[in-house]
């Protein structure tokens, strides 16, 4: 008896575990507010499924590349990411298209989110603005070649090339300078000819926010999902409207190759796409919605990128512009602008 | 406590074979990577393309630069603090040493964002430059090579006074004065009594400078950023950004080589006949 119930214990437990994993679904999703991210959505999803949420978190570059190795294999069965980087991992075959008949919400999305890809390798959950965060008691920012100019020279900081706000970057100053986006290579000479009037080329928002912070840079280029970070500093921020408009980005849900669990990743494409869960997320200040049908207050919606006028006023460099050019852009940028 | 050497063998067994497992055989496969080519074959062709940019070059010098500029620098300074230490009474020596190791136990990232603080638009040094008069506005500091050579400095300096104040302690008490009575003026002493006798400390403590200096990642990361890259920054990148392997191998052996280089440079001179 005293050996009968410890393999009776350890017989249910192995049983358990394996309903467990019958309903298992592995996410690839950026490492920031994963609290607010399980709050609003995760821990809903769950209860709804009766499944587990296996949450795997890191930078672009660490994500794409696991699920690169994992192609025979994968480990991952869905994925949030950049739509350049979804293209990039389209064109070496690691997705497979998404039926969008299974997403219920599908006809709510902005156009715009529907098929940014093509030959629907993604869907887009998310938009974002990107503009000039400045001090708005030291200087005022009217267009996006400001920051090349001499009021703001010595306090200035651009974003890395290889980060996702240095190509929209280039393409607003490109814009400012009467360029049509297709050529970058006059913007990146330009910003090398201005180096040292540049304080840094910042990777990550929350480096930009602490510089700003401690008054080493009054103005820069910065994505709309960080402004949080400046609207409760202490110093006056203000969030520029350019004469050439803003830039904008968009974020996108891609299903790898052959994984095997794609009835579970549509469950919760669906609802993340959902107006419900889209909301919540939205007012959780986590994500825009991509949704249309998602109301939110002023408030809330003062923080994010929100309402068709401003998500179609964006100017957004095609991913497969971004995918082509950004290896030569880095080049140039290696030899004419770091040095 | 052993009757022979082989006797005591088996004792390190353990140690070595969790080195040997956990660290050489992994930076053995990672290092492979930096002499491969698409095929799989033997190249060096890593090493070709890496020299080949005028970037990398440039982050090659500009590390090797502030290694050997640092170990310089942190030797003068450490000789100086080292014979001041030696000379103390013994209770104040316990003191003294117990502050410069005191840096030591605090998080290289704290020590660096101290220096943000200290170098920064509105940090102490500008506040007195502008005070002063010296400047009508701030002096950038920040993202420039000063800002990482004094961070470096400031992380190893302890690592050179440790090494020196222990190579110190041996020289016998009389020799300086010895010297003096004989007629040598003080450049005489340290080049002819001092350096002589404390070169193994010198060997040791410039290896450790160097290599650190080499190798540190925090502070040329934030005080340097992406303007002054050095070859650890651009390693990162290259792992983390650009999913480059090979760069990032090629970047690591060349550390190690300039590490092992540095150590048997210092010892050939240590060593040298006069």
């Amino acid at each position: 008896m005293k050996t009968f119930i410890p393999f009776v214990a350890l017989s249910a437990a192995l049983a358990a575990n394996a309903a467990a994993a019958e309903g298992k679904l592995t996410i690839s999703v950026y490492s920031f507010a994963q609290d607010a991210y399980k709050e609003a959505l995760y821990d809903p999803f769950e209860e709804i499924c009766d499944c587990e949420l296996v949450i795997e978190t890191g930078n672009s570059v660490e994500r794409m590349a696991k699920i690169e190795a994992n192609a025979a294999d994968p480990v991952i069965d869905m994925a949030v990411i950049s739509s350049h980087d979804a293209l990039s991992l389209a064109q070496k075959g690691l997705l497979q298209p998404i039926d969008t008949s299974k997403l219920s919400s599908f006809d709510k999305l902005y156009p715009a989110a529907q098929d940014p890809l093509g030959d629907n390798m993604g869907v887009g959950y998310t938009f974002y603005a990107s503009s000039i965060v400045y001090r708005e008691d030291l200087v005022t920012i009217d267009s996006w070649g400001d920051l090349l100019g001499d009021d703001l020279a010595g306090n200035v900081s651009l974003p890395n090339i290889t980060g996702t706000q240095g190509p929209l970057t280039l393409m607003m100053l490109d814009k400012a300078a009467g360029g049509d986006a297709s050529d970058f290579t006059g913007t990146i000479s330009d910003i090398g000819a201005h180096a040292d009037d540049i304080v840094t080329f910042y990777s990550r928002s929350s480096e930009l926010a602490q510089l700003m912070n401690q008054e080493e840079v009054i103005a820069a280029p910065v994505g709309r999902f960080a402004w949080s970070r400046f609207k409760s500093s202490p110093l006056p921020f203000a969030w520029a409207e350019p004469k050439e408009g803003q830039a904008g980005g968009m974020n996108v849900m891609i299903m790898t190759a052959n994984n095997g669990n794609e009835e579970l990743a549509y469950k919760l494409m669906d609802y993340w796409l959902s107006t419900e869960a889209q909301t919540r997320i939205a007012e959780a200040l986590i994500d825009s919605p991509a949704n249309m049908d998602v109301t939110l207050s002023d408030e809330i919606a003062e923080n994010l990128t929100y309402g068709a006028d401003l998500i179609n006023s964006l100017n957004i460099l095609p991913p497969s512009t971004i995918i082509a050019e950004r290896d030569a852009w880095v080049d140039q940028w290696n030899t004419e602008v770091i040095r | 406590m052993f009757l022979n050497r082989t006797e005591g063998l088996p004792l390190a067994l353990p140690a070595a074979l969790f080195t040997f497992l956990v660290f050489l055989v992994p930076v053995g496969i990672l290092l492979s990577v930096a002499f491969q080519n698409v095929g799989g074959g033997f190249s060096l062709q890593g090493y070709v393309d890496f020299f080949a940019q005028p970037l990398n070059r440039t982050v090659f010098l500009r590390t090797l630069k502030l290694g050997v500029l640092v170990a310089a620098v942190s030797a003068v300074i450490g000789y100086a603090a080292a014979f001041c230490i030696v000379s103390l009474p013994a209770t104040s020596r316990g003191r003294v040493f117990g502050l410069i190791v005191l840096p030591l136990m605090i998080s290289p990232v704290a020590r660096t964002y101290a220096w943000i603080v200290i170098l920064g638009r509105s940090g102490i040094v500008n506040d007195v430059i502008v005070g002063l008069g010296l400047s009508r506005l701030p002096i950038r500091f920040l993202f420039t090579e000063t800002a990482v050579f004094i961070g470096l400095l400031q992380l190893f300096l302890p690592l050179m006074i440790i090494s020196l104040v222990s190579a110190m302690e041996n020289v016998p008490k009389d020799a300086v004065p010895a010297a003096r009575v004989l007629g040598a003026n003080w450049m005489q002493v340290f080049f002819r009594v001092i350096l002589p006798l404390t070169k193994e400390g010198l060997v040791v403590g410039g290896t450790l400078v160097f290599t650190g200096a080499l190798t540190a990642y925090i502070t040329p990361a934030i005080l340097g950023g992406s303007k002054v890259l050095m070859l650890e920054t651009l390693l990162y990148q290259k792992v983390n950004v650009s999913n480059d392997f090979v760069s990032a191998s090629v970047i690591a052996m060349i550390l190690i080589v300039m590490s092992f280089s540095a150590n048997l440079l210092l010892k050939r001179i240590a060593t040298a006949k006069r």
